[in-house]
């Protein structure tokens, strides 16, 4: 039985879902997303992973971006 | 990565500072900043009565609960700007956190005042960002005054303040150039305007908010769409990106280096101000910004 799941990646500001098949770590996350290390606060669960942390498949991870727009 | 003071497990990067931190030191790391940025510039003492402006945006709630944390005398200040589908939600956002913390809160509805924004947008024509800010600072500055607070704080942080200076430099504007910085005494019909989180980016006032489960407004201002300063940061924060530290680094360097020199120089040829005529508080014109926004409406 499979029971693989992709990553489920959820844009707060911007309202969107995005599906990952695989991704390795937070930074390789900010940089499919164009961001910089300071750019989003990466959330899984209760904490905030730095861009060296593993990102497994079947993670939900939130994106919250941090530039304010008056 | 570890946290650089502990060793656990870091939750916090921060290239400008060369490490991270867990949440306990970063909680450390965000009140030291705020109690420097208070202490560097003399901005008030645990005596004063200090009024917050709350805009229900991450930075001005997470600067509330620190300067409550750290035992100042603080209330906050909303001002309800009645715009549709944006000042309700942000104005509960605030009443919300207030009431969480135990925080007195003051409102100022501009409904009320005969100054809703949608109203002034309608008939001034003038970009809406400016005017607002125009408005939101007169009432910050009258009910500082009126109510006999020592103090006004803002949320502004570091890329705030980095992305005034770019502007103002870009513009070589000499007046802004003269005061701009985390400390406004108070003179002249002004309250005195400090901005305690000077030190801190915005990415670090989001993680504070983060930790401590602060429930902030994230929509942005319906009416602020293709205002020049979200351009403004994001060209500096590629410039950041490139370069940790750089921010800290240009906006440090202006208030030792740059600030005294054009301060000296509008001392020589800048404008002096009288109260207004209508209202009384200070204007370079016979009759102040928010007045004759009053006019344009009646």
């Amino acid at each position: 039985m499979n029971n693989w799941k992709p990553v489920t990646v959820v844009m707060e500001r911007e309202g969107e879902t995005l599906e990952f098949p695989k991704l390795n770590t937070a930074l390789q996350l900010l940089n499919k997303l164009g961001l910089g290390v300071n750019d989003a606060l990466i959330i899984r669960g209760d904490e905030l992973l730095t861009p060296d942390r593993k990102i497994h498949t079947g993670d939900d991870i939130i994106v919250r971006t941090v530039v304010s727009r008056g | 990565m570890k946290c650089s003071r502990c060793k656990a497990p870091a939750q916090v990067a921060l290239p400008s500072h060369h490490g991270g931190f867990c949440p306990d030191c970063f909680q450390g790391f965000f009140a030291r900043q705020v109690e420097r940025a208070i202490h560097k510039h003399r901005m008030f003492t645990k005596d004063d009565k200090v009024l917050v402006a709350l805009s229900g945006g991450k930075d001005s709630l997470a600067l509330f609960l620190e300067l409550v944390r750290q035992g100042y005398d603080v209330t906050g200040l909303h001002i309800d700007l009645g715009i549709p589908g944006s000042s309700g939600p942000a104005r509960a956002k605030v009443e919300g956190f207030c009431e969480r913390v135990g925080g007195t809160l003051r409102v100022v509805e501009m409904e009320g005042e005969g100054l809703p924004i949608p109203l002034v947008r309608d008939k001034v024509r003038r970009p809406i960002c400016s005017m607002c800010g125009k408005i939101k600072r007169y009432f910050f500055n009258k009910v500082a005054l009126d109510e006999g607070y020592s103090a006004l704080c803002t949320g502004h942080n570091l890329d705030d303040e980095v992305g005034r200076l770019f502007a103002n430099t870009l513009r070589w504007d000499v007046s802004y150039l003269s005061d701009q910085g985390p400390l406004l005494p108070a003179a002249g019909g002004f309250a005195s305007k400090c901005r305690p989180l000077y030190r801190l980016t915005e990415f670090e006032t989001a993680a504070y908010c983060f930790f401590n489960g602060i429930d902030h407004h994230v929509s942005a201002c319906p009416y602020s769409k293709g205002a020049s300063f979200t351009v403004r940061k994001e060209l500096m924060n590629l410039l950041e990106r490139n370069s940790p530290g750089s921010k800290r680094a240009f906006y440090e360097g202006f208030l030792k280096q740059g600030r005294p020199a054009f301060a000296a120089v509008e001392k020589e040829e800048g404008r002096t101000l009288e109260p207004c005529q209508r209202c009384g508080y200070p204007t370079s014109a016979e009759i102040c910004g928010v007045c004759r926004v009053r006019e344009m409406l009646e």
